[in-house]
């Protein structure tokens, strides 16, 4: 098992936001976690990365406890995050800011195989990458911090939200890069709001609700869930 | 290094050498360019951590009072020479710079809640001092007059303070250069630039600030140990919050992450403020702040950038344009 997370608690200040998260993510799999906005699923992502602390319960990542390290050990480790509305490096150029992702030392020393692998998957980076990132649009940024995330390498890439923000037709783009990415065995936890989508793609999926678990099983099959249609699906 | 990368320095600083022949070593005119380089120092000093790691710092006052005190109570005390009270001086200075930015950093301090926490850090230990009777007190400890010794490093005249200033401004240049062309430069923009996404990236965000703050504070402390030794005396006043804000303001106006502007920016600047005190300022004492304060207003209005992408912009006309990062 890649990943696994087992039964953590985490607190926002005083208030408890995420109980007794237990869930797994297996090597070349891709797991969805669906919920409505303030559900916990960020926090749980960001948990995952160091950025918060769980005050209880465990996160095993490649055979090896990883909860209570900083987010740039983590990032050593293997994880790369892709945060909620991107965080690009405004500033540097396209390529720059690829060039960033791969700062780990592992990375660095394949940095120029990885940009070309990337630009591979994402041609239009490619086109772009003289330009400064604070003028790329919402979908090439969305590329753009996907491809960030993948320059390190990682055995696991975490994606928070990419469809957030997009326009439907951007969206469809980013899900079928997603696709892509696992289609060449990349191993990813995806956390979604659109979850038709999210579903539609995944291996396996959790819902989250007021930051417990309430329902997982496969991708197809909680599509089907009675309870996942009427909450989500509108259905 | 590239050797070119320092010819500007080089170059900055032959020019400032012929300062005080050409003011005819005139004792007042060479203390207040002592005091400008005192500021250089300091304000170049800052960029690292103002300018490259992006975080607003105003310890700069408690790393000046520090300086002097460690330099003046080791000197008054127990009479060491004041080129080890120097040094001395900086490693206190790390010291609590380590301790409030190891507490800062952690937990997660950032923007105005940490520039607040760094003025803070100035008051306190002003008050401390004040209270702290071994080293003084309230009362004004004087330096030994040993004029003219070496070993006192004591002068009647402000001329030899000038070169050691200038000297300690080459140093601290040179260290924005290196700092810059480091793996810690790099790490710093990252920081600057977005510290979140840095940190997930692998970027040690709180280690870099810290060192970064470190490099800085260790420079503030040994101008602050020279302040002293051009003043003669130690005193609670020499932990100075103006002293914080001047510097942050200068550090702003003369262009963030720039090297050589932030120093530039405090000689013309800080000439403009002599000059009208000595005139608008002899006519009705307090105005000339008044007009000081306009043209820092109008300067950061009309080029919010900072003065360097002024000399940026005049240099772009005199050469090809080059693209650098920052």
């Amino acid at each position: 098992m890649l990943l696994e997370v087992k039964n953590i608690d985490v607190y926002y200040g005083m208030v408890q936001v995420l109980w007794g998260i237990s869930f797994n993510v297996e090597k070349g799999e891709l797991v969805t976690i669906v919920g409505s906005n303030g559900a916990g699923k960020t926090r749980t992502l960001l948990t995952i990365a160091g950025m918060k602390k769980p005050r209880s319960g465990r996160i095993i990542f490649n055979g090896k406890e990883i909860n209570g390290l900083q987010p740039h050990q983590v990032a050593k480790k293997g994880i790369s995050l892709v945060p909620e509305g991107r965080r690009l490096f405004p500033n540097l150029t396209v390529k720059e800011n690829l060039l960033m992702g791969a700062y780990i030392k592992k990375a660095r020393e394949k940095r120029d195989e990885t940009l070309k692998e990337v630009f591979e998957l994402f041609p239009r980076l490619e086109e772009r990458k003289n330009q400064v990132a604070r003028t790329l649009s919402g979908g090439e940024a969305q590329m753009l911090a996907i491809a960030r995330g993948l320059m390190s390498r990682p055995l696991l890439l975490m994606l928070d939200e990419p469809s957030l923000g997009l326009a439907p037709k951007l969206v469809s783009e980013v899900f079928r890069s997603i696709e892509k990415l696992k289609k060449v065995g990349t191993t990813i936890l995806l956390v979604e709001q659109n979850v038709a989508k999210g579903l539609e793609i995944a291996d396996r999926g959790y819902v989250l609700e007021n930051g417990r678990i309430v329902l997982q099983g496969e991708g197809k099959e909680l599509l089907v869930n009675e309870k996942v249609r009427k909450a989500y699906l509108a259905i | 290094m590239d050797i070119d990368k320092l010819k500007p320095l080089v170059v900055f600083v032959v020019v400032l050498c012929f300062l005080p022949p050409i003011l005819g070593f005139n004792n007042y005119y060479v203390l207040i360019v002592t005091y400008i380089l005192f500021y250089a120092v300091v304000v170049s000093a800052w960029n690292i951590i103002g300018g490259f790691a992006g975080q607003l710092d105003l310890g700069a006052g408690a790393y000046v009072g520090l300086g002097c005190y460690a330099m003046g109570t080791l000197l008054i005390k127990w009479n060491v020479t004041p080129w080890i009270g120097i040094i001395a001086s900086g490693i206190v200075s790390v010291f609590f710079a380590a301790v409030i930015g190891y507490a800062a950093f952690r937990f997660g301090l950032k923007e105005v809640w940490y520039a607040l926490a760094t003025i803070a850090s100035v008051v306190v230990l002003q008050k401390f001092f004040l209270v702290w009777e071994e080293v003084g007190g309230p009362a004004e400890r004087y330096l030994p007059v040993k004029y003219g010794s070496i070993y006192y490093l004591r002068f009647a005249t402000y001329t030899p303070y000038y070169y050691i200033l200038l000297a300690l401004l080459a140093i601290s240049i040179f260290i924005n250069i290196w700092v810059r062309e480091s793996k810690l430069g790099f790490d710093l923009l990252a920081v600057r630039e977005n510290e979140e996404a840095a940190e997930m990236l692998g970027v040690d965000a709180r280690m870099s600030k810290l060192k970064a703050l470190m490099i800085y504070s260790f420079l503030t402390g040994v101008a602050g140990a020279l302040y002293a030794l051009i003043a003669g005396y130690i005193h609670p006043s020499q932990f100075d919050n103006s002293i914080s804000l001047e510097v942050a303001v200068l550090g702003i106006v003369g262009g963030l992450g720039s090297i050589y502007s932030p120093p530039a920016s405090v000689f013309i600047l800080h000439t403009l403020s002599e000059y009208l005190r000595s005139t608008i300022g002899a006519w009705i004492p307090g105005v000339h702040l008044i007009f000081y304060g306009v043209v820092l207003m109008v300067t950061l209005i009309f080029i919010p950038e900072g003065l360097s992408s002024l000399f940026k912009k005049l240099s772009l006309k005199y050469k090809p344009s080059k693209r650098e990062i920052g």
